[in-house]
């Protein structure tokens, strides 16, 4: 890893000054949003409903096209 | 107590500060909140197409914002636009620069770009006046190689260098926007946020940045890992940042509170995390790695609930479609594989 001059070292200061004055949520609050975000979309998740691969474009209809 | 010896100590208090407030902002895990959610059953995904054509290495994809097209590039000097039901080659771009590692697909359509060890993110207009595929833009001034590009829009795109620095290009003039300074190793990937108002950066100094694109702000560093980050992703609602790593895990951080929520990691995986994606809802991980399969994970729970094998070498490069109905993998045996 690189080593930094003394103008990085000057940035790299303010950025983490930056970075620690961040508004942080409650993990409470924000893990409890993600996980109801997501089962929310798992319904309409192609991956894991079946019955949404119905209609597969990827997967040959039939096995002959009439030219 | 010299200049530079003072800011050094500044930094490390500051780094220490940033460590206990997230702490102040812990009082909860992901595991507490899903101790009561059944893992979900096995994902069985398969190959429906294959797409063949190059002739080395694949070293990237991106899908298309349209539902069934992508673009691939690899070592062969050829960059791709492939229509994934069919599986015909919608264009066949040969590239300056054989040394490919990276490409993508404007959300328009329009345009696709790519760059590697030339240095430079080369722009192509596949809808051009006469129907051919021209380099439109050659963008020039990373003093290494090229590892990722992602277009904001038509007139803006981003990329990550192997000399430490992404930067947010415009597209028309050909010139930087502004500069992202801050990783301390090579960039390796980059993705950009659902609203296109920030973007994350993955680097060799085992960390993940979250910068605001407008004010050039890095906003969080994300830590843990304990090896290069390869790969990363915004998960779906723009609120987490999934990453990859050379030490075998994937993680996910929760940026509004700014903590590492959880690691994707099995004793009997030893191999780097070379590309990630996420499925529709977020709730599976595909991740490729090394040993050239691709594993997917329950999100929530941390556990391994699938398997895509097929690829004869290294996975490097992964991608689900908007609509989430299909994933492609493209790997060094050449060949694309579409999985649903």
């Amino acid at each position: 890893m690189d080593e930094l001059d003394l103008p990085q070292m000057k940035k790299e200061v303010e950025s983490l000054k930056y970075q620690l004055a961040f508004k942080r949520e409650k993990s409470s609050k924000t893990v409890t949003d993600l996980v109801k975000w997501i089962e929310d979309g798992v319904p309409d998740d192609p991956f894991l409903n079946p019955e949404l691969m119905k209609n597969n474009p990827w997967v040959e209809k039939g096995k002959c096209v009439i030219l | 107590m010299g200049e530079m010896e003072q800011l050094r100590k500044e930094a490390e208090s500051l780094k220490d500060q940033i460590i206990v407030a997230r702490k102040g902002f812990a009082d909860t895990t992901l595991q507490e909140a899903v101790a009561g959610t059944a893992v979900v059953s096995r994902v069985q995904l398969k190959t429906r197409k294959t797409l063949r054509g190059h002739l080395a290495k694949i070293y990237a994809m991106h899908w298309g914002a349209g539902l069934t097209q992508c673009v691939s590039a690899s070592q062969d000097g050829k960059l791709i636009v492939w229509d994934t039901l069919s599986t015909n080659k919608v264009n066949a771009i040969p590239l300056k620069s054989s040394w490919v590692m990276t490409c993508a697909y404007a959300p328009s359509g329009n345009l696709v770009a790519c760059g590697g060890l030339d240095n430079m993110c080369s722009i192509y207009n596949l809808k051009g006046k006469d129907g051919n595929v021209k380099v439109m833009r050659e963008l020039a001034s990373h003093t290494g190689y090229l590892s990722c590009c992602r277009f904001v829009s038509d007139s803006e795109i981003i990329t990550s260098s192997g000399d430490c620095t992404c930067i947010l290009w415009d597209i028309e003039t050909g010139t930087e926007k502004t500069i992202f300074a801050g990783h301390l190793g090579d960039c390796m990937s980059l993705g950009v946020a659902p609203d296109f108002k920030s973007f994350i950066s993955g680097a060799c100094d085992y960390t993940a940045k979250h910068w605001d694109i407008r004010d050039g702000n890095c906003t969080h560093t994300l830590s843990g890992h304990e090896s290069d980050v390869n790969a990363i992703g915004f998960f779906p609602n723009g609120n987490g940042i999934l990453t990859g790593s050379d030490d075998a895990t994937c993680k996910l951080y929760d940026l509004r509170s700014d903590q590492e929520l959880i690691t994707y990691q099995d004793a009997t995986i030893m191999c780097g995390v070379t590309s990630l994606a996420p499925s529709l809802s977020g709730r599976l991980l595909l991740a490729g790695y090394d040993d050239f399969n691709v594993n997917i994970w329950d999100a929530l729970k941390a556990e391994r609930v699938g398997v895509l094998a097929g690829h004869d070498n290294r996975v490097s490069c992964i991608g689900v479609s908007s609509d989430g109905m299909a994933c492609c993998t493209g790997s060094w045996d050449s060949f694309l594989k579409i999985w649903n």
